[in-house]
């Protein structure tokens, strides 16, 4: 999705009402509990929430230029990765096999056999069209944030096809975007 | 909860810009290669050895053979495995079946089947006929040194070993092995 994004893709950058900017604090503090004691840190109440629109019904939100969560239309709240970089324990892990990595890191959706061999890692409680972080077999750190296709058990029994889509990706444009001025 | 989690600091590489883990992957590992001596000596101990100025692909080939799979990491058969230089993989290992129990959580578990292609079997024949056999899901997948290996769900262990002989009559039992506790056991 951000495989050629810039800064030109963006139609319209807009400070939120102070009502949108509590639904939107609201919906990220439900899906990431985790993230609930620097929520005041990331998303200040009093610092104005930018929404950035961009193609294909995407949004960024930003605090200060930086784009922390994006979503498409009114789907779930995502992190960036450098943000998940910062708070990793606040999504779901699926882990693919090293073979993966050059894959995922060209843009590709995550196929099932690269989560279900001996090198890869499934969280058994993740259900289908679920935010994920997508760690690599030897990495310590995220390389991509994906959107479960199917449940994590289907993934291992169905074995076959896409399992995760791949929604941004270590040095895709969203990546590249450190701020958005 | 209530205790604020402090941001993880990840070094990222300053050249390419990526977490200095993945620079291997990134767009020119070369021009990395000088600040990651410098800064990250211990994510790429290969680099310091002498040759760091060598090309990529021996560096990341060498790092793929000392990876280790966290899932069944501690009971591979340790077999030579050679890598020539198009990534193809020289095989030098006997002709042996290995079958080992893998758990992927408290509950469920697969049984892993390695090496029925040494003795010339289809792997995807022999996945279909035992998913038959033992009313399961059976799968071909790619093991990590990149062989095939079959994953049945379920744990058909003691089993599979009269399935494998009466199916495959080229495969004697004193070929078969499982791996239990780390150990390789014959299973006649
Ligand atoms: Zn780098």
């Amino acid at each position: 999705m951000f495989k050629k994004f810039s800064s030109e893709e963006v139609s319209a950058q807009n400070q939120v009402k102070a009502s949108v900017q509590r639904k939107i604090r609201q919906s990220i503090a439900e899906e990431y509990p985790g993230l609930e004691p620097v929520l005041e840190d990331l998303l200040p109440k009093k610092s104005p929430l930018i929404v950035a629109k961009c193609p294909n019904h995407l949004n960024l939100v930003l605090v200060n230029n930086v784009p922390l969560f994006f979503n498409i239309r009114d789907g779930p709240y995502m992190p960036t990765l450098r943000l998940l970089h910062q708070y990793p324990n606040i999504m779901k892990k699926l882990q693919v096999d090293r073979g993966a990595i050059k894959f995922v890191l060209a843009g590709a959706n995550i196929m099932c056999p690269g989560l279900t061999s001996p090198g890869g890692a499934l969280d058994d409680e993740v259900e289908a069209e679920t935010p994920v972080a997508i760690m690599a077999e030897g990495k310590q750190h995220a390389l991509a944030i994906g959107f479960t296709k199917m449940s994590a058990k289907d993934i291992r029994t169905i074995n076959k096809g896409i399992g995760v889509d791949n929604m941004h990706y270590l040095n895709d444009g969203l990546w590249k975007m450190e701020r958005l001025e | 909860m209530a205790e604020k989690p402090q941001p993880v600091q990840v070094l990222y590489c300053g050249v390419c810009g990526l977490p200095a883990e993945y620079c291997e992957f990134g767009p020119d590992f070369e021009k990395c290669k000088p600040w990651l001596i410098q800064n990250a000596p211990d994510l790429y101990p290969d680099l310091l050895k002498g040759a760091g100025a060598g090309d990529a692909d021996k560096v990341s080939d060498q790092l793929q053979s000392t990876s280790i799979s966290s899932d069944a990491g501690s009971s591979k058969p340790k077999e030579e495995v050679k890598r020539l230089p198009g990534g193809k993989i020289k095989k030098k290992e006997k002709q042996e079946v290995i079958i080992e129990k893998v758990t992927r959580n408290k509950r469920k578990c697969i049984t892993t089947v390695k090496g029925l292609d040494l003795f010339g079997i289809k792997l995807n024949d022999a996945s279909k006929k035992l998913g038959k056999k033992f009313a399961t899901g059976a799968s071909v997948v790619k093991g990590p040194t990149e062989k095939e290996q079959i994953d049945v769900q379920g744990d058909i262990a003691y089993d599979i070993v009269e399935f494998i002989t009466d199916t495959w009559p080229d495969v004697p039992e004193s070929a078969i092995f499982f791996i239990e506790d780390g150990k390789k056991v014959s299973a006649s």
